[in-house]
Formats: C-alpha cells, structure tokens, sequence
C-alpha cells in the first residue's frame, strides 16, 4: 500500500511511514506500551472504562457504538473465562483504514488491546483477520510473537500478575463475518451467520463465554486515549463524535488513499481538498460517506461534517468512513445493481426478508437497467427494501436496504429515464 | 412467575420461557391467540430466522419476534394489530417470491403452512415478474425421504432436528442467500432411526416420505387418535384413515411419552393393520388335519366342548394360557376372569418378544401392553411352556404368536402335545399349524380399550377403523367363549368401556383409570411396579 500520501498525519498514523514503527522496538521507542503500563499498574480495570467512557470513544467498525459502555457491560464477578475479540475482517466495500492500522502499527493495536483486555479482565482475545489480508495477518502475528517473547503478552504481564493470551484466526471470505456474531460462529469453525440476540455476546459470546468485539481501529484509539488523558480525545473531533478517524477515500477522485482526520470534518472537503476533487473535469454526482452499506449522499449535500449526528439529519451514516465518490458519468441504477449483487451474494440466508429481498431487488434492478423496467417497479423496490429494514437478526438486511434507498431517495430520475426510455441514457458509465 | 397482558388478556406465565413458549405453556399457541410461525417448534432450539412471528411489545420501537423474546412481568403484547398484520404479510410476499405455488400437485397441499398462512396473510396477487430461483424438484435426501428444494423455506427445523433429536446431524444448509439449499453431506443419506419425523415438522411440502407422498391428498384423511404398537414405548399417533383404511401414522404430541416425534420403524407399523396377513375367518382343524373356515359360533362351540372334556377328565389345572402383550387391559383382564372362573388362574404367562433398542424411544418390548399384561397378574412364560413340557396341560389358550420367538425356546412343536390348542390371533403365523381352533382377532386400532406402556402411563386406543373381514377383540371372543362354557363373566354383551371400570375396581393398580378418565394423553399406574 503506498504511503507516499501525506495524509497519514494525525496520532494514529504519524509513525506509519517509518518502517520501524511496525516493529517492537521502534514502537516503544517511540513511546509504545507506555499506556498498557500505566493502566495495568497504575489504574484498576474500573478507571480504564472510566477513561475510555469519558472520552466519548465511538467504536469505529460501522456501528458506532460507545465504546468504553460496551466493555463495562461485560459481567464483572463471572467465573467463567472472558474473552475480547478483534475485529479485523475488514470486509465493507470502500473501507481499508484497518488494513494499514494492522500492517503500519500492529503493536498499536496490540496495545489497545491490552488494554481492553485489563479493562475487562479478560484472559484471551482472538483477532480474526479477513482471509484476503494474509499480509495484514502475517504483520500482526510477527508483532504477536515479538511482543509476547517480550512479556507484553503471556503469564505475568510486566510483573502485575495479569496473564492475557493472543489468538490470530484468518476469514475465509464471508462479509458476514464482520458482523460480530456472524464472526463468532466463524471463529467457533461454524457457518458465519449472525447470532439471535438475546443473547447478546457479553454473556453469551465465543464458545459461550462472556465477550467483547471491537474494531481495529478503535482498539488503536485505546493507547493514545490512556496516554494524554480522556480530555485531550475529548477536544478533537465534535462534541458527540470525537477524535480522529481514518477515511478511506476511493472512485473518482484525483488522490484515492487514507485520510486520518478529525470526525466532523466536511464532506466536500475530503473531496475536493484532501482527495483533490474529480478528475477530467467531471462534476461529483454522489458519494457514499461511510462504505456501500450506508446511503449516498447526491452532489448537492456535501457540505456535511462526517460525524453521525450531522449526517443522520441527511439520512445516512458515518458506517466505516469508506467514502465513495461517483461522478456526473455514473449511472446510478448500475450503482443500485452493483450493490444489490453484492448483498444478494453475501447474504447468510437465515432471515427470510434478506435471503428473497436482497435477491428480489437485485432481480428488479438488473431487469431496469436491461430497459424493462415497468413503472411500478421503483415503488416496488421501495417496498420491497421497507420491508427488510429493522426486522431480522443483524444489520446486514438493514445495510442492504439502505443503499437502494438511497438511491432511489436522490437519484429516482436514472431510474425513471431508464423505465420510460427503455434503456440507460449514460452509455459513458462504468459497465456491469 | 410474571405476569403478562397479551392482547388485553392477562396471564401467569413461567419466567424464562419467550413469548412462544409462553402461548405453547398455556396451550393458547394457534389455539386462541393466532401468532404464525415457521422455524420455531417446541421441541426444538429457537432460531429466530423466519421472522414471521414479530408482535408489537410496549416499550419496544421495533416489533419483536416472539420465538426469542423472553417474557417480563408487565410485558404487554399485541398479537393482531395493523402494524403486525402488515409485517406477518410482508413475511409471506417474500416467503413467496421464490416459491413454485405448484399447490395442485403438491402433497402437502392441506396440511400447509405455507398454504394457510398465506391464505390469511398473503396478497391476492403476485408483484413478482422475475423467474424464480432454478432448484431441483426430487431430491432423495436417504432411503425414507423425498426433498423438494423449490418449495423450502429454510426454516431449517429439519437441520436442528437432524442435530438434537436423533444427534445424528446429517442435514445442513448448503450455500447462503437466496441460493441456500437444505443438503446431506456425500455418501452420508438421511438415515437415522427417527427420519421421517423430517417431514412432518416441514411446515411445507418440501419433505415428504417415500411411503405417503402420492398415496392420498389429506383432506380425505380422518385423523383418528391412537397409539403406536410397535413397541412398549406407546408412542401417541394419528391414525390417518380413509375408505376404512389406515394410510399413515404421523406423531401426536404427548410430552409425557413422544413430545412430537416416534420412530420410523413405528411409523411403517401401521401396514400391519391391513396387511395381506391378517387372519380373515375363525377356523377349525377338521379330521383330515387341515383347518377349514368355520362360523364364529361354530368354532366357539368347539373350543368349549373341548375344555369343558378336558376340565372334567383331569380337572381345571390341566387349561393353561399365555396372554397376548398387544391385546389392550380389557381383553387381558377378560382372560384373567375367565381363567379364575375356569379356576386355573395361576397357568398363565405373557411372552413378550424382544429387540433393539435406543435412549430416545424405542423400547427393547416389541408390544404395547407387556407392562398392562404383567400389571394384570401375567408373568414369564417359562412355567406355562413347563407345564406343557411336563405334559401337565392339556389345553392352551394362546393370545398372539410372540411365543414364538427362539428367546423362549419354544417353536411350534412344542405345542402338538397339547390335546386343544386355541389361538387367538391378529396375524398368520406358524402358530396355526398346531392349532385346533383359530380365531381372529382386532388390532388395536380397531378396538376401544387402554394399553400400558413400558412407563406405566395408561392410555386409550379406539376404533379408527372396522376390520374388514371377521375379527373380534380377545375379549368379546373369550365373553363368549366363557358363555359357551356356561360361565358368568360380565353383565350382558361385551363392552370394553364396562370391562375398563371394572378392571380399576378390581386392581389397585388401575383404581380410577379406565378408557373415559385417561383422556387423550393417559395416566400413570397407581403405582408403577405393580
């Protein structure tokens, strides 16, 4: 991955560019599990998640989920063994921010989640990689190896009596199994599909025993957080969202790359200043903020700061800050077929609105964009997408639902033209 | 205990249990408050996964599946409002776009959830254009069970039976999304004990079994309520009948014996009913040596004329008996009489022949009614086939064949020593080539009476069917054989529901318990070693 991009300049990535930094020894000099040993000698588990809630800490995997609650919801007197999990399967179209987090700064990583593990008294986390990132895996196993000969890791970390052991686990392909039950049940050697909630992973998570997922990236939040104090986190970003994150920025625009930058930075200025705007003098016609699962947003609502509380007002949400930007070439029903094709493929097929919705839409769309779209169909897409929303196991049929919504929300004319015209009017756009 | 309130009704429920659970506790699931569901099942782990079962929960924005929900004092549910109806039909649009609605010719048209479901919630027409998923139409899952890919709505209750009841595992979900498909693993068939039960937990017609799929459509089907004897486990059955003929089996629920399921050597039992074995007519052994077809009153009037010359040359003791363990309380318990009034009553034993058997439910007592035999006073038939060895019987009363098997040592050689051998029996068997007087006799599907199981719980078989040739119970035939002898049994024709109230007034075991207050799942013994 280049990383001639200056745009790695925020705390969590300053470093990435220097080869060492990857490495236990660069890592540490450079200040590295300084925080896991103030937290593990200084700190009680409690004023951990003390901390980490005060900062307001947002979970970073797409749902945004406070993270130092999350952690305080693991019971506290159990005796059965607890476990963290971290989840690195990566697997949203347009987000690749934990990817260089895992091969840039893995003993970040491991630090943070060090830290959990005290927090939450857990003795083992299991990182399950996404099967595709075998150099991500190869990165962090090396940092795995090299921080637990050095007694990060293991029996007795740094003479406090604290014992925490790391599990790497490699995906096998499934974007389910970036959903935190579906990836219980890979990591288990089962078929990746969501769990039933209750119970909900906390009592009831890795082979049974109480649980917590979290995010690569927000397990890289958890050092810098314990190091300058929950005030500093606190003051980046806005109010309800703060600190940095990293954007993914990808399609038409002259700088694809990462971008680390404060939540609640505008839209439009990720595109066009940090991303450098469209190339061949194209105008922007929509963007997706946050991965493909999340609505886009159309050329005229940019002006948006990339926190969830600005961007729920527009309908759509910070997901994995996978920003996606289609230009005035794009034909948005072959956006909506695209999409629809990937969620029909990745659905698990347990609940029955995913398993036919996702399908029936993907059938419908492909058949508009084919010119025999009927002139009924949009409202029937629109129903057919209600109708999946907030009504099955997990999230996924919600996320499959959302994008078409999207579309249909600000893009209804592409697909009007296509029904009355009998074909797609933008024979410039990408092919299907 | 919680309290909930489910569509302005209040009700006591046990905690821990979801709502589901709940409605099935109290017995109100469909039967009271209509809350449609596929892929939950009592007798199964909760999956979650159809989604059909959502109802509206205060306090909930969104509406809950109730499968999962687990219940809270001062839970408040609403079952059958706008907002559920729109979601139950928005279930079923979507349960239907890929569906073949090949209803005509499909099997379980009648019997489908798919079908009734649909009628109440679905639309009046199909908003789908698009083809429908390409699937395979005949799948033979093992030797018992036929799949139809197209109709299933991966429900999945086959996988978790697979999984949880037998623990033999062998379905799984191939694939995901719309293309999932319900599969076997290579060389590894749908072959456990208890398979067919696949098909009757298939809310649809996607599993159907070998030996019914095409036979009849259901709604020609009576379902009569009966046991399975097949073993001593008494299995709760429907008897599925038509044009006096029984079609299938399928399980009725009794938690305290089958829960929902039986096995599928049980379940194929219920050909022996009218199988081409059956003993047709009473027959009598003439001088040439060979039996020849004889009236009921005939044949009774020989085997009377012949104890009566036995009893009066060497006395009662020479009349011996041996029960038969398929033959319900009240005909063993007419054979009890008979043999007291004979005074004979300690020659008698009941052989019951033995098999395979699991943790689940087959029992190794391939009869019903060995325990109702043994509560009655029937014990091994190790004296009885003594008595006949020693040549201190004469006359033999045989209930059934299962002396028969080698365990007992005994084949039907033994038996030619004898100067009378009277066979009661349902089925042909070598039995009859030493037997004077044979007569035929009722299933237990054909009667009304109780059987015992191997647990002691007491339950009632009734006619689902008339033999369709000449047949009594044991009990009617030995009434009238003890007539025929000039002795007193019971007051006036034979009436098994007398006979029953008679037995619990004569047997402690049995005191209270008769064919009306079993009711339809049974009631233990008094005591269960008695």
């Amino acid at each position: 991955m280049g990383l001639e991009a200056p745009y790695l300049t925020g705390y969590l990535s300053e470093h990435f560019a220097d080869a060492a930094y990857a490495t236990l020894d660069g890592y540490v000099a450079r200040g590295g599990y300084e925080a896991a040993r103030k937290a593990l000698r200084e700190l009680s588990p409690t004023q951990v998640v003390d901390e980490v809630k005060a900062s307001g800490l947002q979970g970073r995997g797409g749902a945004g989920f406070p993270t130092g609650q999350k952690w305080s919801f693991m019971p506290a007197g159990s005796d059965k063994p607890k476990y963290l999990v971290c989840n690195a399967d990566e697997s949203e179209p347009g987000s690749f921010k934990d990817r260089i987090l895992m091969e840039r700064g893995p003993h970040l990583l491991l630090e943070g989640i060090l830290i959990g593990a005290f927090a939450t008294g857990a003795e083992k986390t299991f990182i399950y990689v996404r099967g595709e990132y075998a150099e991500s895996a190869r990165r962090v196993q090396r940092a795995i190896d090299e921080a637990t000969a050095r007694g990060f890791f293991g029996k007795d970390i740094l003479g406090t009596g604290f014992r925490h052991d790391l599990v790497l686990m490699r995906g096998a392909g499934s974007y389910i199994c970036g959903e935190e039950t579906g990836l219980l049940e890979s990591l288990e050697g089962k078929k990746g599909q969501p769990r039933k909630k209750p119970p909900f992973p906390a009592q009831y998570g890795a082979f049974g025993m109480p649980t917590t997922v979290n995010n690569v990236e927000t397990f890289c939040h958890v050092p810098h957080i314990l190091r300058r104090g929950a005030a500093w986190f606190k003051a980046i970003g806005t109010d309800k969202s703060p600190g940095n994150t990293i954007f993914g920025v990808s399609g038409h625009v002259n700088r694809p790359g990462l971008y680390e930058l404060p939540l609640g930075t505008k839209l439009d200025t990720i595109v066009f200043e940090h991303a450098g705007g469209v190339p061949g003098g194209r105008k922007v016609k929509g963007v997706i903020p946050g991965g493909m699962s999340m609505p886009i947003l159309p050329a005229g609502m940019l002006d948006v700061p990339m926190a969830n509380e600005f961007l729920r007002e527009r309908k759509t949400m910070l997901g994995t800050g996978g920003i996606m930007v289609m230009d005035d070439s794009t034909c948005m029903v072959r956006v909506a077929c695209v999409i629809s094709y990937f969620f029909r493929d990745e659905s698990c097929g347990q609940c029955t609105q995913c398993r036919e919705g996702t399908g029936w839409m993907h059938k419908v769309l492909n058949r508009i964009e084919r010119g025999a779209g009927n002139p009924d169909d949009v409202d029937l897409l629109l129903d057919v997408a209600g109708k999946m929303e907030g009504a099955t196991i997990c999230a996924f049929s919600d996320a499959a639902a959302w994008p078409i919504q999207g579309l249909l929300r600000h893009f209804r004319e592409d697909f009007d033209a296509h029904v009355k015209t009998g074909r797609c009017p933008f024979p410039e756009s990408f092919a299907l | 205990m919680a309290r909930i309130t489910i569509d302005d009704q209040s009700y006591e429920v046990k905690d821990g249990r979801t709502i589901l659970q709940a409605l099935d506790d109290l017995g109100l699931l469909m039967n009271g408050v209509d809350v449609p569901h596929y892929c939950w099942h009592p007798k199964l782990s909760i999956d979650g996964s159809c989604r059909l079962c959502q109802v509206e929960i205060e306090g909930f924005p969104k509406l809950q599946i109730a499968c999962n929900t687990p219940v809270k004092d001062g839970m408040v549910i609403r079952t059958q409002n706008e907002r559920v109806k729109d979601a139950r039909e928005g279930v079923m649009e979507l349960l239907l776009v890929n569906h073949p609605l090949d209803c005509p010719i499909c099997d379980q048209a009648g019997e489908c959830k798919l079908q009734d479901y649909a009628y109440e919630y679905g639309a009046t027409h199909a908003r789908t254009r698009e083809p429908r998923r390409p699937a395979k139409k005949k799948v033979e899952l093992g030797p018992t069970i036929v799949f139809d890919q197209e109709r299933c709505i991966l429900c999945r209750r086959c996988v978790r039976f697979c999984r949880e009841v037998p623990g033999t595992g062998e379905l799984m979900v191939q694939g995901r999304g719309d293309h999932s498909v319900i599969e076997t693993a290579p060389d590894e068939p749908l072959a456990n004990d208890y398979s067919m039960n696949v098909a009757d937990i298939c809310p649809v017609g996607a599993l159907t079994t070998k030996d019914f799929r095409f036979k009849i459509r259901v709604w020609f089907l009576e379902d009569a309520p009966g046991v399975c004897t097949g073993c001593a486990n008494g299995c709760n059955v429907h008897l599925g009948v038509a044009n006096n003929r029984v079609y299938r089996y399928v399980p009725r629920r009794n938690d305290a014996v089958n829960e929902t399921w039986m096995c599928d050597e049980g379940r194929l039992s219920y050909k022996q009913i009218g199988g081409e074995d059956r003993l047709r007519e009473p027959q009598l052994r003439g001088a040439d040596g060979r039996l020849v077809a004889a009236s009921f009153d005939a044949a009774l009037e020989e085997a009377a004329t012949r104890i009566r010359r036995a009893v009066d040359a060497s006395g009662p003791a020479v009349v011996v008996s041996l029960a038969s363990p398929h033959a319900t309380n009240e005909d063993l318990f007419t054979l009890r009489r008979l043999l007291e009034v004979l005074g004979t009553s300690s020659a008698a034993g009941v052989a019951v022949r033995s098999g395979r058997s699991d943790a689940l439910l087959i029992k190794a007592e391939k009869a019903a009614n060995a325990a109702g035999a043994r509560a009655l006073g029937f014990s091994e038939p190790g004296p009885v086939l003594d008595r006949i060895r020693g040549g201190g019987a004469r006359v033999l009363i045989a209930l059934g064949h299962d002396v028969l098997d080698p365990i007992f040592g005994a084949n039907e050689a033994l038996f030619e020593s004898l100067d009378t051998l009277i066979l009661l029996d349902t089925h042909h068997s070598a039995l009859e080539r030493v037997a004077h007087i044979v007569l035929p006799a009722r299933v237990a599907a054909e009667k009304l009476g109780t059987l015992t199981n191997h647990a002691g719980r007491v339950q009632r078989v009734e006619p689902a069917v008339e033999p369709a040739h000449l047949a009594l119970a044991e009990g009617e035939t030995l009434l009238r054989l003890a007539r025929a002898l000039g002795l007193a049994l019971f007051e006036g024709p034979w009436d098994p529901r007398s006979v029953s109230r008679a037995i619990g007034a004569a047997v402690p075991a049995f005191a209270g318990i008769d064919v009306d207050s079993v009711g339809a799942e049974g009631l233990p013994l008094r005591s269960a070693g008695a």
